[in-house]
Order: C-alpha cells, then structure tokens, then sequence
C-alpha cells in the first residue's frame, strides 16, 4: 500500500499540506482533484519522496520513504513530470532506456520491450522525440516510468502521473485514462495521478482524493466521492449534471448564465 | 547518426596523422630519411624528445580534458552554452597565477599557483551554491565569482612591471610553448583518471538532461553525483589552464561537433568528443607553430579565432534546420 498519514507541509511560512492521508493500493488507479493552488503537485511529490513533508509520514509498501535512497526509492515508484523536458535529439527507445539504467542488465531489454508494447510505442522507438506529437510524447514519457517500475524486482509498485493529461485533447486524454487504469490492473501496481478534469476523474478513477487549500475534503470511491454538492463547495462555481441513462454515463459541466 | 567504432576510428586516425605531422614538421628528418640518411643528427632527436614530444602530449591531454569536461558540464546544466571554465575556474586560476608571476616565480610555480587557485574558486563556489544541488543557482554564483576574480586580475596586471605583463598576456591567451615533460607527465596522469570519473557517470548525465526532479525520479543521489561531475570539470579545467593557459573554446565547440556526429547521448559523445578535442588542439597548436614560422601565435588565439566563427556557422546550421 501506499500510504500517507497526516502529512503537513509548509515552504515559505505558507502551508501547502495540512494533515492529509491517502491510501492507494495496487491494481488500482487513484485521482487526486482539485482546484490550481489547492496543492495537487505537492502532494505528489511528497508521494514519490522528492519533497520532505515537515511532519507526518509517507509509506511505499511499508517502507518510510524518509530513509530510502534515491536508488531505492525508484524501484518501488515512477513518476511522470508534469513538465517533462525533452533534450534535443533522443529517440524514444533513449528515453524508455533511461527507466531501466539501474536494472539488472538482463533484465533491460525484456523491461524496454514490455513498455514499449504496454504504451503501443514499439513503432515510434527509433523516432526523435522532438518530431513526435505531444500526444505521442507523453506516452513515450509514460514508456520510460513504466520501464523503471518493470525493471524493478520489488513486490509492490507505483506509477505517479502529474497532470500527465494536461497537454492532450479529450479523446485521447480519455484513452489515455483508460490505459492506466487497464494497466494498473494488467500489472498489479498502483497508479495515482493529478488530474484536472472532473469528467476523466469520473470516468475512469476506482478511488478519487478531493484536495482544497492543502487539506484533504475527502477521500474514498469515485461514486461516493464526486457529489454535485461537495464538488460546487470546492471549485466555487454552480454545477449542472448531465446524465446520459443508455450509456451509463455522468459529467458534470459548469451551470452558469451567460 | 554514423556507426560510434566507425566514427571513433576515423577520429583516430586523423589524430595519429596530425600528431605525427605536428611531430615531424620542420624537424628535417622526412628529409633526412629521404636522402637516405640512417642516422638522426643528435641535436634533431633532442628536439623530438625534450620539446616536440612532451609539447604534443600536453596538446593531446587538453584537448581531450576540456572536450570531456565540456560535454559532462553541459549535459549536468542542461546548457549548451556551458563550458569548463563556466563556475569561475579559469579566472580564480589565472588570478593565482598572475599573483605569482608578480612575485617573479618560475613556469612550474605558477602552472601550481594555477591549479591551486582553481581549486580554491571550487571551495568558494561550494561555499556559495545552495545545499540541494540546484544547478542555476550554481551557474550564477559561477557568473559572479568569475566576474569578481576577473575584476581583480585586470587589477593585479595594471600594477605588473613590463616583463611579467609580457608573459602574463602569454599565459592568458593560451600556449603550449612552455610544456615540458613535468607537465606532460601531470596530464597523462589526470586525463585518465577525469576521463574515467566523468565517463562512469554517463547514466547520471544522461538522466540529468530529462531535469534534476525526472533524475531523481529515476533513482540518481542528484546531490552527490552532479557534485562530482562538477567537481572533475573543474579539475580538468584548472589543471589545463594551469599548465598552459586558457584555451578558448575547446571546451565548448568540440562537444558541439561530437553532438552532431552522435547525438547527445553522454555515453556516445564522452568516448568521442575528447578524439575531436585533442585533434583540434594538436591542430590549433600545429598552426600556431608554423603559420608565422619563426614567430610563434599563442595557441588560444588559433582556437579562438577560427572557433569563434565556426561555432556561429553551427547555431545558424542548427537553426535552419532543427530536425537535421
């Protein structure tokens, strides 16, 4: 599992986390909401061990990840950046390598090859990144994360995506949602991501994280979680929400007047 | 992308060419030996052994210890434009080195005084960069130490008699016309060993492109490992510029090249670039020797004067045509 329990944060004299505690276990994708400033990143990013909470702890399948090493710490998670750099000239397969440079050496190739294929990226590996779509991109990045965490011989791992959507369009932000979740499945890890989207969130989340000041509002099952009610509290503006009853779907759109 | 053992080969080659032609021009014994004369003069294998050879070597050592410094610099910052002597090595070096010309000391002395100086300005850019290992915060105290210490050389060298001036503006621009073997031997000892710390760090450089956060991520100590890389550029930059002044451009064109002919990554461009490096400066230093033959040009300048322009046809090259 992993775990954060009362995690508090503060940079700056300014609190960014206050007391917020998740679980996510593996096989399961689970989104963090939230409205800009309510400290999604952070939050991530206290995940993955790169920030320090000031109090409260973070676990990685039982393990404080205080004491871990960075070593360590990237054979039990991955992490897709939000600004993900692309330096000039790497190909794709360059970059998935660069998820398995603390590998075993025989296990590299067979942990490339499977990202490769999982993200369906096999047929953009010898492409440069920089002649690549954004879309493409991204999944090239989601190729890497998922490498490392294949590389890694440990029982229980993560993928953390920060706003990895936040650069797609609908259509394929929404396949891509599914992919997580089907690989979170596939492959028995845990995915937790920052998502923007509510509609996404819905659709795809088994657990959702509402986020708002740096303090968790509430955490649990997607359908329990996303209520008209809590959701308006939040973001601060009237929501209409749309049901479509053949498809089985529900969204939630802005209810204003113009 | 050219084959690496295919590209290194052909850079071998060239290197062992201009080295032998660098070697034996003007020395007479081409012509000696097609006049079939089987005995070398003593005099001419004295030249060989006691000026040419210990004079290539060096040329040889720099030219791979700035390239590889320069490639490990710019992938840690993320930077092309970076270079060895971008944390303030170069003037904390020639600052120390000046002080001790000053005070009428010989060339070992102050090729000494050089590198301690540059280790000095390491220690004091330790002092100045933020704990975590950010690198723009490293780039600027850099920036303003090189600044402060070049401020203080222009001082010191307004106040130097005219013969210590004169050797000073050698030393500055560049030369290996004082290269014998002491420091031929010191950089054949410290090529290998810089050459080889930088070298093992190819994973980290190459992560350290994708972001210091995306290098975390994927399981590299940031804060110890990009140190080191810094630390062996600096090395490589003060013990060149310690023993045959500053050398522009090397550092930054021959990474350039090398990238061009492997892409970028570290792994590729480190067993590549430091070929290139020692051939342009055995190169440089060749035409520095022979051009105005008696005279000899600082080879800084050679570096400097056709680098210069040949870097400014490579950003518009790149410019034109970024998916090249």
């Amino acid at each position: 599992m992993l775990e954060l329990e009362q995690v508090s944060l503060q940079r700056a004299g300014k609190r960014l986390l206050w007391q917020v505690s998740l679980q996510a276990v593996p096989g399961e994708l689970c989104v963090i909401l939230g409205p800009n400033g309510a400290g999604k990143s952070t939050l991530l990013q206290v995940m993955s061990g790169y920030l320090r909470p000031d109090s409260g702890r973070v676990r990685l399948g039982g393990q404080d990840t205080v004491g871990l090493s960075a070593a360590r710490l990237a054979s039990l998670r991955a992490v897709v950046e939000q600004q993900t750099t692309v330096p000039s000239g790497w190909r794709v397969s360059e970059l998935v390598a660069a998820g398995s440079y603390f590998a075993a050496p025989g296990q590299q190739a067979a942990a490339m090859a499977q990202a490769l294929t999982l993200t369906d990226t096999s047929r953009l590996a010898q492409r440069r990144l920089d002649s690549l779509s954004g879309g493409e991109v991204q999944r090239a990045h989601l190729a890497r994360a998922l490498c490392q965490l294949l590389a890694s011989t440990q029982p229980e791992r993560y993928l953390l995506l920060d706003e990895a959507t936040a650069a797609l369009d609908f259509a394929i932000a929404d396949s891509q949602m599914a992919q997580w979740r089907q690989l979170a499945q596939d492959l028995h890890i845990g995915v937790v991501a920052v998502v923007h989207d509510l509609n996404l969130a819905l659709r795809h989340a088994d657990r959702v994280l509402l986020l708002q000041d740096g303090c968790s509002i509430a955490f649990g099952r997607t359908a329990d979680i996303m209520q008209q009610a809590r959701l308006e509290a939040i973001y601060g503006i009237r929501l209409a929400e749309l049901i479509s009853p053949d498809a089985g779907i529900r969204a939630f759109v802005p209810h204003t007047t113009r | 992308m050219i084959r690496l053992s295919l590209l290194c080969q052909c850079l071998l080659v060239a290197l062992l060419l201009t080295c032998l032609g660098s070697l034996l021009h003007g020395s007479g014994i081409v012509w000696a030996m097609l006049h079939g004369n089987q005995t070398l003069p003593a005099l001419q294998l004295q030249l060989l052994l006691q000026l040419r050879l210990p004079r290539l070597l060096v040329a040889i050592c720099s030219g791979m210890l700035l390239s590889s410094a320069g490639a490990a610099i710019q992938a840690r910052f993320r930077n092309p434009l970076a270079e060895p002597g971008l944390l303030g090595i170069y003037s904390g070096a020639a600052l120390a080195a000046a002080l001790a010309l000053s005070l009428g000391a010989g060339i070992l002395p102050v090729s000494l005084a050089g590198f301690a100086g540059s280790l000095l300005t390491l220690w004091l850019i330790r002092l100045l960069a933020s704990p975590n290992g950010n690198g723009s915060r490293l780039i600027l105290s850099g920036v303003a130490i090189s600044a402060l210490l070049g401020s203080l050389l222009t001082l010191l060298i307004t106040t130097l008699p005219d013969g210590a001036l004169r050797s000073i503006t050698f030393w500055l621009m560049g030369s290996f016309s004082n290269a014998e073997w002491p420091q031929a031997w010191l950089l054949l000892l410290a090529t290998p060993l810089v050459w080889l710390g930088l070298f093992r760090q190819w994973r980290l450089l190459n992560a350290l492109q994708l972001g210091e956060a995306t290098a975390f991520h994927l399981g590299f100590d940031i804060r110890r490992g990009a140190w080191l890389v810094v630390c062996l550029a600096s090395i490589a930059a003060g013990v060149v510029v310690s023993s045959c002044g500053m050398i522009g451009f090397v550092g930054l064109l021959a990474p350039h090249l090398t990238r061009l002919l492997t892409g970028s990554d570290a792994r590729r461009l480190l067993l590549a670039a430091p070929l290139l490096g020692a051939w342009l400066t055995v190169s440089a230093d060749w035409l520095a020797r022979s051009l105005l033959a008696p005279a000899e040009l600082p080879v800084g300048v050679i570096t400097s004067l056709l680098g210069a322009p040949f870097f400014l046809w490579l950003l518009r090259r790149e410019q034109e045509s970024p998916r090249a």
